[in-house]
């Protein structure tokens, strides 16, 4: 006993070391994927605080190049309007099978790019009506989804996360894939699952493909840059060119599934 | 009165890390993680324990900015744990060693290579746990050796102007 408290009093300060970096160790190994607690990530009110204020000057240094971006989205969703008034009204229209999205606009207020695991902060939470689960996209594409909601802001994985999967198809034909981000570059990503049968040319249009309650299907993700086939393959290694330009992402909109619900409570059902 | 001055340095440094070098990013190779100086150059008169609990406060801010939990607080206490041997093995008289270790009062060399040593094994461990694992080893290396130098050369910096 009297050892065990000599040994104490003499490595004490490195048991406490020990302790200290062993408690490191476990945070490290529980929340290196995705930050899980919202006290603990920058969707805590005081710490997106701070990157909320610092924002609001930056965001100034960029008002015309995002007054640029919002008239082109006018003038396309403007076009699509005319497009809709044109049509005859009995079959064209198609019936989104998904339901209706609700789309909450927001304010990216800290983005990372420079790592694997890259992380984005909006500027709306739970007290607007945000839940975790939902897509969020850029004027130009795919963001990603949101991951911890605090009360007035939340964390986004993007898609240039290398823990990120999105469900994808070819705008031509349909034909689904996964997206996946190989941690080079935050310009680019890979398109998996594309089986040889299918015929794939650069430039092809890649879109969201619906399968999931995030995105309604034909959201723009990418354009395939580079397809190549490996001897003996039997898939593609396709690389994408992001429609979303994460380096210059400032509003983005949150996509509600008002459905999601009912889905969910039927697919909990057949696990 | 001298605790009130790390504190404060602690708020504007930590500000200054957060808003501005961490948004430094030239492809990733350059993150100089600067709040690093205040860790060095607090006074050492505080317990070893005390002092790895002060790491592990700073190391914890700065991982809820960086939603990286746990990163920046091993990497602190580590700091904090290597210090006091670190200079008790440099300084010949650590026990006057009472006000906060800067150049003027461990001299020039002694600092250069306190600051620099520590520095290089902070911002190692912070990179080699992001990657986590070692599947991007020579990436991870190249990043500790690049925005070593550049935090390094920002402190000494420091250092410099605040003796003036």
């Amino acid at each position: 006993m009297q050892d065990l408290l000599k040994f104490i009093l003499r490595y004490g300060n490195f048991l406490v070391f020990l302790l200290l970096e062993v408690v490191a160790l476990l945070l490290v190994l529980t929340y290196n994927d995705y930050p899980r607690s919202t006290a603990f990530s920058t969707a805590n009110s005081l710490v997106a605080t701070q990157y909320r204020m610092r924002s609001n000057v930056t965001d100034y240094f960029a008002l015309k190049q995002t007054n640029n971006l919002l008239a082109e989205e006018n003038a396309f969703l403007r076009s699509q309007l005319d497009a809709c008034g044109t049509l005859p009204d009995d079959s064209v229209r198609r019936q989104n099978t998904q339901g209706a999205f609700c789309y909450f606009p927001a304010r990216v207020i800290q983005a990372d790019t420079y790592d694997k695991h890259n992380y984005l902060t909006i500027d709306r939470g739970a007290a607007h009506g945000l839940r975790q689960g939902m897509g969020v996209r850029s004027v130009t594409g795919a963001v990603g989804v949101v991951s911890t909601v605090g009360e007035h802001y939340a964390v986004i994985i993007p898609l240039i996360h290398t823990r990120s999967r999105l469900s994808c198809r070819f705008l031509k034909d349909g034909y689904v894939g996964t997206l996946r981000w190989d941690g080079q570059d935050v310009f680019h990503a890979m398109l998996d699952d594309v089986a040889v049968h299918e015929q794939v040319a650069e430039g092809d249009t890649i879109i969201t493909s619906g399968l999931t309650n995030a995105f309604p299907e034909g959201v723009p993700v990418g354009v395939v840059e580079k397809c190549t086939l490996a001897q003996g393959a039997s898939y593609y290694t396709i690389r994408l060119r992001l429609l979303t330009d994460f380096k210059r992402l400032r509003y983005v909109q949150v996509l509600s599934n008002l459905h999601s619900e009912e889905i969910e409570s039927l697919t909990d059902g057949l696990d | 009165m001298d605790w009130i001055k790390q504190i404060v340095r602690m708020l504007l440094v930590m500000a200054l890390q957060v808003l501005l070098f961490n948004q430094l990013q030239l492809y990733g190779l350059c993150r100089p993680y600067v709040y690093v100086l205040c860790l060095l150059m607090m006074p050492v008169t505080l317990p070893l324990t005390v002092d790895m609990l002060v790491g592990v406060a700073l190391g914890l801010v700065m991982d809820i900015f960086c939603n990286s939990l746990g990163i920046h607080m091993a990497a602190c206490v580590l700091v904090m744990f290597l210090r006091h041997r670190m200079l008790r093995n440099a300084v010949a008289d650590f026990e006057r060693l009472t006000g906060e270790v800067a150049i003027a009062s461990v001299g020039l060399e002694v600092f250069i290579r306190y600051s620099a040593a520590l520095i290089l094994i902070h911002h190692a461990v912070i990179f080699l746990l992001s990657a986590w694992g070692w599947a991007h080893l020579g990436w991870s290396l190249l990043q500790t050796l690049v925005s070593s130098v550049v935090t390094f050369l920002l402190v000494m910096l420091y250092c410099i102007v605040h003796d003036r």
